[in-house]
């Protein structure tokens, strides 16, 4: 009986696997502070971008 | 995939990717390579190029010595965070540059030699920009001597690095762009772009395939190509092998379309505006939407123009399609979600980022608000708007000799620009912005037509005529340099973002995906490209442009 168990959870667990090897690919601990960091960073790059060639142009 | 944790990478490679940088940054500073950036046209970029070789080597140098001196201790968070990152960070943006200044530039100009042989130019046709050229190199790497060890921390980066460049995406476009389209046209191509991006979808359902390709499938062949499969891919969690697929499949079919098209669109009769509102339905690539309405009608300019503008404008429906999919994937990730839920708790976050700069864009922050990448027409009057005077001499004798052959719009706009010297509105409707702008369209328009009928071979201009024609059109044409520097920004943000991407396609992930996207993808377009077809050809007769 615990054989198949096993093979069940085994397989229950294979798309969990997948999902983590896509997520460890990432600097990041979780997607939410990926994301965030990249909208600050953008915010940074716009700023910048709207100093240099407007505001100051 | 090789984990940093475990140990800490040789030094080498990075003094040696530092050294390059410099050694770049010294030659091109130089003046050595001038004269071999000029013959691949980017020597615009060269005070571009020397800051980021200076840069980046001096911060490859710093993070070295560092490194060298902590070899043998624990690794902290610093270590781990930013003097392991750095070195691949270096690695994908050397070959990201080599990819911009150098890979890309010599495709096009190995292309243009081929046209003889080809009669088309082949890194048109198959999208050989640097967005191919990125995943190509990343596959290559990693499937020939896979990710360098010193690397692999840096490759961590892509995805965050890609999303910036889907955030700076919204900065290109503005919901003016969508408010100058007549009704019709809005319905149809909304129509299709959600109708593509359901069927996809149920076909995913019928194939049992992964939500994950069948979403970002979905977003590629609904919207627009490339940008939409990037924008579309972290929104459904898509591995970067089924990003690939779809970027290829949306290729591929683009290809036999554009063969296909024009040869059925002359079959079956249409007139211009129905092949350009076909042609920009259901190929999805714009520069093939660009090459097949060329090849339907090179004289009338009207079919280029609607194909584009129909093609261009399903990327405004983006968002909308982010929104569906995010709410798609959140219901079919198991949990019975409500609406407000999946808004609010499975939302990407860099999604609202994307709207944040549309919205910015359509607020007019960047560029006047009607611009379209940063492109937009200026008719107020001003100086450097005009025809030089010698210009303006001849245009006064071709209008007194007369033009023979001239449609009575081409006529009119002509005269005008004889009599204002530019392209305008009328001097009695100056205070009324909306009115003077439509008229100096409709004379734009004119001219415009002009030129593509004496480029077709329907009208007799002399040279001099023509290429002050073209003057007067070009100088209302204005681009916004902030928008301009931000799509810089974006696309260096893409090209890093995809080389890291690719770099984590290897065969065995392109094996698991199979070719199920060739065939969902195969499926829909020929569904919609007939469909479109039949719609086109029943219902639009002509599509109002204002």
């Amino acid at each position: 009986m615990g054989q198949p168990d096993i093979k069940i959870a085994a397989e229950q667990q294979k798309p969990d696997q997948n999902a983590n090897e896509e997520r460890a690919l990432s600097v990041f601990a979780s997607e939410k502070s990926e994301d965030l960091t990249a909208l600050v960073m953008v915010m940074i790059v716009t700023f910048m971008v709207l100093l240099f060639t407007k505001w100051l142009a | 995939m090789a984990n940093v944790s475990v140990g800490r990478p040789d030094n080498t490679p990075t003094w040696i990717i530092s050294g390059m940088l410099l050694i770049l940054g010294v030659l091109v500073s130089s003046g050595a390579l001038t004269g071999l950036l000029t013959t691949f046209k980017v020597h615009k970029a060269m005070d571009l190029m020397q800051t980021m070789c200076f840069v980046g080597g001096g911060l490859g140098l710093v993070t070295a010595l560092l490194r060298q001196g902590r070899m043998n201790k624990p690794m902290g968070k610093l270590d781990i965070f930013v003097l392991e990152t750095i070195p691949g960070i270096l690695f994908i943006l050397a070959l990201a540059m080599g990819i911009r200044w150098f890979a890309e530039p010599m495709v096009k100009i190995m292309s243009d030699s081929l046209v003889p042989v080809l009669g088309f130019k082949i890194y048109k046709v198959l999208n050989l920009n640097y967005v191919v050229l990125g995943i190509l190199v990343g596959i290559i790497i990693t499937n020939s001597w896979g990710i360098p060890k010193f690397a692999a921390s840096g490759v961590k980066t892509a995805r965050f690095v890609l999303k910036m460049g889907v955030i700076l995406l919204g900065a290109r476009y503005s919901f003016a762009e969508l408010a100058k389209l007549g009704m019709v046209s809005v319905w149809l191509i909304g129509f299709f772009v959600l109708g593509t991006v359901f069927f996809v979808l149920f076909l995913g359902k019928v194939f049992k395939q992964p939500k994950s390709m069948t979403g970002v499938l979905s977003a590629g062949m609904g919207v627009c190509g490339v940008s939409a499969t990037v924008a579309c891919a972290p929104v459904v969690k898509a591995k970067s092998s089924e990003m690939a697929y779809t970027i290829g499949t949306i290729l591929g079919f683009g290809i036999l379309c554009m063969f296909a098209f024009p040869t059925i669109g002359k079959l079956a009769g249409m007139n211009a505006t129905q092949f350009g509102a076909w042609a920009g339905t259901g190929i999805l690539n714009s520069a093939q939407v660009a090459a097949a309405c060329l090849a339907f009608n090179a004289v009338d300019i009207k079919t280029l123009k609607v194909g584009e503008i129909f093609n261009i404008t399903r990327v405004l429906f983006l968002p909308v399609i982010v929104l569906v999919l995010a709410t798609w994937f959140g219901k079919q990730s198991g949990q019975k979600l409500s609406f407000k839920e999946v808004v609010i708790d499975k939302f990407p976050v860099f999604i609202l980022g994307f709207l944040l700069l549309f919205f910015m864009s359509s607020m007019g922050l960047f560029s006047p608000p009607g611009h379209y990448k940063g492109k937009y027409l200026d008719f107020s009057y001003n100086q450097r708007t005009e025809v030089t005077p010698e210009e303006l001499t001849i245009l006064q004798k071709a209008q007194s000799d007369g033009i023979p052959g001239l449609k009575a719009e081409e006529q009119s706009a002509f005269d005008d620009l004889v009599k204002q010297h530019q392209i305008a509105g009328n001097f009695d409707d100056r205070e009324d912005k909306t009115k003077f702008d439509e008229t100096a369209r409709e004379r734009m328009r004119g001219l415009e037509s002009m030129l593509a009928r004496a480029k077709g071979g329907d009208l007799t201009l002399s040279k001099d005529v023509k290429s002050a024609v073209k003057h007067a059109t070009k100088q209302v044409k204005k681009k916004s340099k902030t928008v301009v520097t931000l799509t810089d920004c974006m696309i260096w943000f893409f090209a890093y973002g995809l080389i890291g991407l690719g770099m984590q396609i290897t065969r065995k992930s392109l094996a698991q995906a199979g070719g199920w996207p060739l065939v969902m993808g195969g499926i829909s377009g020929v569904a919609k490209a007939t469909l479109s077809f039949i719609i086109v050809m029943y219902f639009v007769k002509d599509v109002v442009l204002h």
